[in-house]
């Protein structure tokens, strides 16, 4: 499955440095405390092992930090796309893009489709569709997740945010789900991202009531 | 070195029984250090226990998915007040009262200044902890704004009296700190660098609590005058910003993790080269760590929040930065321990040492902790599988349960003979800490398991996948062996208050056995 962010691949990377870490530590900690060999380490040992931290946690940064802003520069490019070529709903178009609003309100989803019609608690895309989502969250602060794109962001009242993520390839029903906790109805707060291929899916039009 | 502190066996070290010692009366008035320290620790056990069996009913909730015991308000009650109460009601308060026990005879002066400030910090967390289950919250204990002003019931303005309570008996808690340690600058003469550790970070901790405080308690005035319908800063239906909340509720937020883990990390720098027999590996290393931790400390708050869109990506990048930095000190922390570890042998008495098993425990965990840091730092990877899913309770658990947990168990061990005159029984402490250990192990190690796989936090009903059906099952065996292993704990410390075997000399003297070396600095057990 393609990754948003195109990171798949290397966060396993990072899981690995993070791992490596570890048992460098709990196997340091485990050595020092049973082995005979005594070692009064010198200080330069320790100068040594906070440039390596450094270099690896610096890494990191610079590493996350030119993925975010590759896909952060994707944002506005793809709001122009958006806004010029007047998306219309076609599935059958093999090159299809499509902008979609999502309201989150206590305790569900509202999708606002470029055709102007709402669906509830579902978003209909095409098998790896490019989707631009506004997110605004009507009441309280919520979270917005579809863990099959490795996508999350929290949203609060008032202010939009915008995602893109690449749907994925194989046809099916994956979660969205709230990920910030909203009122007692939280744990039911979810919806679906509907991967469909050529089915145009039952879309209930009317207001956001 | 020069300023190289030594360790010294004080001789103030005896064991005594100060319950004999002293009334009740006496106890609820004494401005003594070790009263100070006792009252604070055992309520903070007590609150321990309430946040334990709180833990233990959404355990048991969780066990299978469905809604089989509690509905969704009584579980939102419990989560609240379990996270409220484990913060800030029991790490923080034991934390910093086992600092007050130690600091004084550690400092080498007669005891904590301004006693007067512990002793309101103390009645103001008592009050707070009442009316915060009087008014029984359900807005979760990271109370985030528009939805803690909604939830409310006709008591929740309680709460957030509380709130303002809290961040005061914080405040008032970190004055004596930062005052014994100036007490001692003044009486000893001696320069900063020679101070001992432990009030390196009396001091340090003590900035974090009055510096970071006081924020917390102008957030929870915010939202009382939101919720009379004062002031609309909050509040985004009126006027208000939800991100205002945030950026406030987190700057005392994230300093918060600091506030018993800075006092914890300066007991365990007293506690380890007295159970090693020996000097720690550097003394140098501990200062720049604790610096450089307090004023990396203060810059990295908006990481929980991260990526904001609001603001500019440079800064979203300028938090990632620090936030990656502070990882630096908190490692120089762990390597100054298993260094001075390693630099000697370590006896077969201060391996079977109780204090020492929870200690190595408490490395073990902050290790285990500390190097996801690593990850949940990078924006990247937060927007993917981090943020608000399970992977976050395991890191802050690995951390608080993990790190603090088995060192407050381990302070309280330590000082056990020294409070009470008698020693616990080593056969139930022994076996709480092997329930311990592993069942924090699999605890946290489940909740990162389900983070991995996208489990949402604060759900008390979830999608019956395999993954997170075994992974909740195993996580709530793990809970209930650690609640069974503070029971353990529990009986231990009430039946040899009363019944343990009197002990006339310091049981936590250790022998030294590493041979004399050249390499080795030669050990200075007497007093100066």
């Amino acid at each position: 499955m393609q990754n948003a962010l195109g990171l798949l691949d290397d966060q396993n990377i990072l899981f690995a440095v993070m791992l490596g870490l570890g048992l460098l530590g709990i196997g340091t900690m485990f050595f020092a405390m049973f082995t005979p060999r005594r070692w009064h380490i010198p200080y330069s040992v320790e100068i040594v092992f906070a440039g390596i931290i450094f270099t690896i946690v610096m890494g990191g940064a610079y590493y996350s930090q030119k993925t975010v802003s590759q896909y952060w520069a994707d944002i506005p490019k793809m709001e122009e796309e958006a806004s010029n070529k007047k998306i219309t709903i076609d599935y059958k178009s093999d090159s299809f893009d499509t902008a979609v609003s999502a309201y989150l309100y206590q305790w569900g989803f509202i999708f606002i489709n470029p055709d102007g019609s709402a669906s509830r608690n579902a978003l209909s895309v095409k098998p790896g569709a490019r989707v631009l989502v506004h997110v605004l969250a009507n009441d309280v602060i919520h979270g917005f997740q579809i863990p099959a794109v490795h996508i999350t962001t929290e949203v609060d009242p008032k202010s939009v945010r915008s995602i893109w993520f690449r749907a994925p390839d194989k046809p099916g029903k994956y979660l969205i789900q709230c990920m910030d906790y909203c009122g007692i109805g939280h744990h039911q707060m979810k919806a679906w991202l509907v991967v469909t291929d050529n089915v145009v899916p039952k879309i209930e039009n009317g207001g956001l009531g | 070195m020069a300023g190289e502190y030594k360790y010294q066996e004080s001789l103030d070290w005896q064991p005594e029984d100060l319950f004999e010692k002293y009334t009740f009366k006496e106890m609820l008035t004494s401005s003594d250090a070790r009263i100070l320290g006792i009252k604070g620790m055992l309520l903070a056990l007590i609150m321990l226990g309430v946040g334990g069996i709180m833990a233990l009913t959404m355990r048991l909730e969780l066990m299978e998915p469905g809604i089989q015991f509690i509905g969704p308000k009584p579980y939102i009650n419990a989560v609240t007040i379990h996270g409220l109460i484990m913060v800030l009601a029991y790490a923080v308060p034991f934390a910093t009262s086992s600092l007050y026990f130690i600091l004084p005879r550690t400092l080498g002066i007669r005891n904590i200044q301004n006693a007067w400030a512990a002793h309101l910090s103390f009645v103001a967390l008592l009050i707070s902890a009442a009316l915060l289950f009087i008014s029984r919250p359900d807005f979760t204990w990271a109370f985030y704004a528009p939805l803690s002003l909604r939830v409310a019931t006709d008591m929740i303005w309680m709460a957030y009296v509380s709130i303002i309570l809290v961040g005061i008996s914080e405040f008032l808690g970190g004055i004596p700190l930062i005052s014994t340690a100036f007490a001692w600058k003044r009486e000893s003469g001696k320069r900063w660098m020679e101070m001992p550790l432990a009030g390196w970070g009396a001091l340090t901790g003590g900035l974090f609590l009055t510096i970071s405080a006081p924020m917390l308690s102008i957030v929870g005035v915010i939202m009382l005058t939101d919720f009379l319908q004062i002031t609309a800063i909050y509040d985004p239906a009126r006027g208000g910003d939800a991100l205002t909340f945030l950026f406030m509720s987190w700057f005392y937020g994230h300093p918060a993790v600091y506030l018993p883990l800075i006092p914890l990390i300066a007991v365990l720098y007293h506690m380890l080269p007295k159970m090693l027999g020996r000097n720690l590996w550097s003394h140098t290393s501990g200062i720049v760590a604790f610096t450089a931790l307090f004023f990396l400390g203060f810059g990295v708050w908006v990481h929980h929040f991260q990526p904001n869109f609001t603001v500019h990506s440079w800064l979203n990048f300028f938090y990632q930065f620090t936030t990656m930095l502070i990882i630096i000190p908190s490692s120089l922390h762990v390597f100054n321990w298993v260094a001075s570890m390693w630099q000697g042998r370590i006896s077969e008495e201060t391996r079977r040492a109780i204090p020492f098993k929870f200690i190595a425990g408490a490395i073990f965990m902050i290790i285990v902790g500390g190097v996801n840091g690593f990850l949940n730092g990078l924006i990247s990877v937060d927007t993917d599988f981090i943020h608000n899913t399970y992977w976050l309770p395991a890191h802050f658990h690995a951390m608080f349960l993990g790190f603090i947990g088995m060192m407050s168990m381990a302070v309280f061990y330590f000082l056990f003979p020294y409070i009470t005159g008698r020693m616990f029984s080593y056969r139930l402490a022994n076996l709480h800490f092997w329930i311990w250990m592993p069942g924090i192990f699999v605890q946290v190690m489940m909740m990162f398991w389900l983070g991995m796989t996208y489990h949402p936090r604060w759900v008390v009903d979830y999608l019956p996948l395999p993954e997170w059906v075994s992974g909740q099952f195993w996580l709530s065996i793990a809970g209930f062996a650690n609640g069974f292993g503070f029971l353990i704990f529990l009986i231990n410390v009430l039946v040899s208050v009363r019944s343990g075997e009197p002990v006339s000399r310091d049981p936590w003297v250790m022998p030294d056995t590493t041979p004399a070396s050249k390499d080795s600095a030669p050990v200075t057990n007497a007093a100066e």
